[in-house]
């Protein structure tokens, strides 16, 4: 990186920039291989993929359940007693079916990276993972419990190995049907994959009754009971939200996009979080998690990550620098909508070392300051996503169906502007002392 | 028509940019095509695309899009992060433009 770090005093600087080379070192460039790695891309472009439909599906939550008083009773009015069956149904097609969805954007996305079929991979998928739900032989119904986030474990599991067995199996030029010359691509396409499908079909058949035979007819439960509900457990914790906040940052220091990097793994725990508590909502039952998706981008990532909405604003109340107030307004109005690029690499935030503390601390306390509030039922737990581009304030009320959302916003702003300020002064006191140095040094 | 793609995270940050580096191209009165992409979509239009420029923050993803797309011919490489910073137009467009053989 062409960067200058910025040297505090002769000892302070010097061990700051031998853990800046070490991280540089050993810990960046694994960091980079991590938020390349094939499966983790595909997981997060498939979450990515169904983003859309699942934001429609908490909304349509938020409006059946919105906390106004009178709210039900006028819609009743408008619309009948079936008022919120629409907001059902739209859930239904949507959030309910996470795992479906995801299980064929994620497989697409993976075979595509292979620059294999991605249609022909994602429709394998989907049907490997169809065969593995126990169907209740009541009705030929196919678990509605098991369709939605707490089936997400065994989706991605199904799609990444799925599509690995298939993509290999079309790699093998004996199994790939070639159709002659004249034949339209789509038809000699789907011919192409034939072989491949069926023996990753009998494959995933043959896995069933396997699982079946050794007493494991309910694949799904059996996943979530030992492996996603504790590792859930853990995610909901106080200590696993300060973990990613803090790894968030430090890979965002190094100039690194520490959100798609950690958004495999953040998605896969917090969603599910965070549709236990869509679902409770929804069914009037008060929310189980105070950790979810939308607790983050509402109360810590106010701005962008680091809550840099509260150094701008620090920077506007104590800031005097002209050079510091222009580049706060260029990164004021993408900041609103939690984009802060401008202002991380603008600053620059990245690899700046009188910075570094807030940035990091800032959203470690925010974490604190409203977990806390949630736990001791100050502010109600969120329960509807919302999209991270969200801006603050509006995001405060969609989350959590509540002012008390907005309130702890506010509260968090204001303690992310004091945390901030000292290190405003400090940073402009020194480039202010740099700058006399060096004409000192010019007029010698 | 020269084909510029700028991928990020999202296609947000970078959205910011194509809007200054189309301004520059009016300026030098340039003909460019240039768009903001994000990573998840970016397959979809690697076909249309000259150079490829990466935000700084996914410059993790270089290696792996080098031995993707420039055996196609196209040109990849990292915007400057001051650059990038400060959403200037001009110099990533210069830069850019330089990069076309």
């Amino acid at each position: 990186m062409a960067y200058e770090i910025i040297i505090i005093n002769k000892t302070g600087g010097i061990r700051m920039k031998k853990i800046i080379e070490f991280l540089e070192k050993y810990f960046v460039p694994f960091a980079g291989k991590v938020g390349a790695q094939r499966h983790l891309v595909a997981i997060r472009d498939g979450f990515v993929a169904i983003m859309p439909l699942i934001l429609v599906g908490s909304l349509a939550v938020l409006f059946n359940n919105l906390p106004i008083p009178g709210w039900a009773n006028l819609m009743k009015s408008i619309f009948g007693d079936q008022w919120n069956s629409f907001g059902g149904t739209l859930w239904n097609g949507t959030f309910a079916v996470m795992s479906l969805l995801v299980v064929f954007t994620a497989s697409y996305n993976l075979a595509k990276s292979y620059e294999k079929d991605g249609l022909s991979a994602g429709v394998v998928s989907f049907a490997s993972l169809l065969m593995l739900y126990a169907g209740s032989a009541k009705d030929w119904a196919i678990p509605f419990a098991f369709l939605g986030a707490q089936g997400l474990f065994v989706s991605l599991f199904v799609a990444l190995v799925s599509t690995e067995i298939f993509v290999k199996l079309m790699n093998n030029k004996k199994l790939v049907i070639k159709m002659p010359d004249g034949v339209p691509p789509a038809v000699s396409r789907s011919f192409a994959a034939l072989l491949p499908s069926l023996i990753t079909l009998v494959i995933f058949g043959a896995l069933k009754i396997v699982l079946t035979d050794i007493g494991i007819p309910d694949v799904h439960n059996y996943i979530f009971t030992i492996i996603q509900k504790p590792l859930l457990g853990l995610a909901s914790s106080l200590g696993a939200a300060l973990l990613v906040v803090f790894l968030l940052h430090l890979l965002w220091f190094f100039g690194l996009h520490g959100a798609n990097i950690l958004l495999p793994i953040t998605t896969a725990l917090f969603l599910p979080l965070m549709s236990a508590n869509v679902d409770a909502f929804a069914a009037g039952k008060p929310a189980p998690n105070i950790i979810t998706s939308s607790f983050f981008d509402t109360f810590v990532y106010m701005g962008g990550a680091g809550s840099t909405i509260c150094l701008l604003a620090a920077i506007f109340i104590v800031g005097r620098r002209e050079e510091n107030k222009a580049k706060a307004k260029l990164g004021l109005a993408p900041s609103l909508f939690n984009i802060n690029e401008p202002v991380l690499f603008g600053m620059p935030l990245v690899l700046n070392p009188i910075y570094v503390i807030p940035f990091i601390l800032t959203p470690l306390v925010l974490t604190l300051t409203s977990y806390a509030a949630i736990a001791a039922h100050i502010v109600p737990k969120t329960i509807a996503l919302v999209h991270w581009t969200m801006p603050p304030i509006i995001s405060g009320f969609l989350a959590t169906g509540s002012v008390m959302g907005i309130a702890l916003q506010l509260v968090n702003l204001a303690i992310g502007i004091i945390i901030y300020i000292p290190f405003v002064i400090v940073s402009e006191k020194y480039a202010k002392d740099s700058e006399i140095n060096t004409s000192k040094t010019l007029n010698m | 028509m020269k084909r510029i793609t700028l991928v990020c995270g999202a296609g947000m940050s970078t959205s910011l940019l194509v809007v200054k580096m189309e301004q520059a191209a009016i300026k030098l009165g340039v003909e460019a095509k240039i768009l903001a992409v994000a990573e998840a979509e970016l397959k979809h239009h690697i076909e249309n695309t000259d150079v490829l420029l990466l935000g700084p923050q996914v410059r993790f993803l270089l290696n792996k899009y080098k031995a993707a797309y420039e055996p196609k011919g196209i040109v990849v490489d990292v915007i400057n992060s001051i650059d990038y910073g400060m959403m200037n137009g001009e110099k990533v467009l210069n830069y850019a433009l330089s990069l076309f053989k």
